[in-house]
């Protein structure tokens, strides 16, 4: 998918949901096949990595 | 006494949530239109004139029945606000893309994977002659769909070269007044046959080459042929039933075309030969203002030839086959308005 190319997200009937070029050419098989245009997904946050807890450390 | 000039007509270009629930006034737009006549309420009434018992065959009482509201006509230049209205609202199924202005492509929906089923999006329509206190009309019209449209191409100068009406149904709910304030009348960015950038119909190009200067007339429909919408539960308004659905029948999509036979016309071939092509219509006013009907294929199913202000011709009528991966035809539409059938 080109960079600076506008893009559509669309579902299929069975549900999945795909970002593609929102040309003609790729919209029309798709929407005869029955996918429909929804709404773009809300960016998930990056996960925040958690540290593994540290080992306490032993008092000598 | 009030001129039809005064007419203000107003109707959804976002779509209804649902049939039964109007649109509100930021998703209404206000346009002219060629018809001259306001859409009419028909309640209808009926009598026992057919029941025995009554010692006489006279009717003697009256019943309310059911509001038979007749379809309304909207006719206007076609233009690239117009027919991205009537196509999405007509076929279903509708992309919208870009951050003005805004593309949308457009194919027929499918039962079986349209969200509604077989009924098309909703839209409400506004009519007012001197709305406010002394109106003489405000009503608007809850539950609207379209019905069919026409699309008509022609040799002629300006507008009326590119033409597009648009045939729409009510269920008979309606509210008054409207409660709407209608928004300035908009001004559509209108094309003309001047402005076709492409026309090809089954291998022959008519803007260029040989055929350049076949092309005479186009005429282009679509048919939702709705099935009555009164059922049990369909509702009311003033003790009158309603239509509570439209749901599409066995929709017709109609192409013909009118071209000036030459040496070499290849109209003839194509039928005889049951030759199949794609078909192109674009009429492009400016990068912003665009409308390209792509038929995916076309054959032939009549070449009937005739004359044409004294010149011979070939009435073509075309017969849309549906393909397996593209479908029957898709309809892409580049316009300055966002949020039409959104």
């Amino acid at each position: 998918m080109r960079k600076d190319m506008e893009t559509v997200h669309m579902r299929s009937p069975e549900g999945e949901v795909k970002e593609v070029e929102a040309t003609t050419e790729t919209l029309t098989p798709l929407m005869v096949a029955g996918w429909h245009q929804v709404p773009a997904p809300a960016a998930n946050p990056e996960p925040i990595a958690q540290k593994p807890a540290a080992p306490a450390e032993e008092e000598k | 006494m009030a001129s039809i000039n005064e007419l203000m007509e107003g109707w959804g270009f976002g779509k209804q949530t649902a049939i039964g629930t109007a649109n509100t006034s930021g998703t209404i737009w206000r346009h002219t239109n060629l018809t001259t006549k306001p859409w009419p309420k028909v309640p209808m009434n009926e009598d026992d004139k057919a029941e025995i018992g009554k010692g006489h065959e006279f009717p003697t009482q009256l019943f309310k029945s059911h509001y038979n509201m007749p379809p309304y006509e909207i006719s206007k230049y076609a233009s690239s606000e117009f027919l991205a209205w009537a196509m999405c609202f007509s076929l279903g199924n509708v992309t919208m893309t870009g951050s003005g202005p805004y593309t949308y492509v457009i194919v027929p929906a499918l039962g079986a994977t349209n969200a509604t089923g077989l009924e098309l999006p909703y839209f409400s329509f506004v009519q007012q002659i001197r709305p406010g206190g002394s109106a003489v009309l405000d009503e608007m019209l809850v539950g609207c769909a379209v019905k069919s449209w026409k699309l008509s191409i022609k040799n002629s100068p300006g507008r009326a070269s590119a033409m597009c009406s648009v045939e729409c149904v009510t269920t008979g709910q309606y509210t008054s007044p409207s409660g709407i304030t209608l928004p300035a009348v908009s001004t559509p960015h209108e094309f003309n046959a001047g402005m076709i950038t492409a026309l090809t119909f089954n291998g022959v190009n008519y803007l260029s080459g040989g055929s350049a200067k076949q092309f005479v007339s186009m005429e282009a429909s679509w048919e939702n042929n709705f099935r009555p919408g009164f059922f049990p539960g369909s509702g009311s308004q003033d003790g009158y039933q309603i239509q509570g659905r439209f749901e599409w029948g066995d929709r017709a999509f109609g192409v013909q075309f009118v071209v000036r036979v030459q040496s070499g016309s290849t109209e003839y071939s194509n039928l005889i030969n049951l030759t199949t092509g794609t078909a192109t219509f674009t009429m492009a006013r400016d990068a912003n203002n665009s409308f390209s009907m792509l038929i995916q294929k076309m054959g032939f199913s009549v070449a009937e030839l005739g004359n044409t202000d004294g010149i011979v011709t070939l009435q073509i009528t075309g017969v849309q086959l549906y393909d397996a991966t593209n479908g029957l035809v898709t309809m892409t539409l580049i316009t300055p308005v966002t949020g039409i059938c959104q």
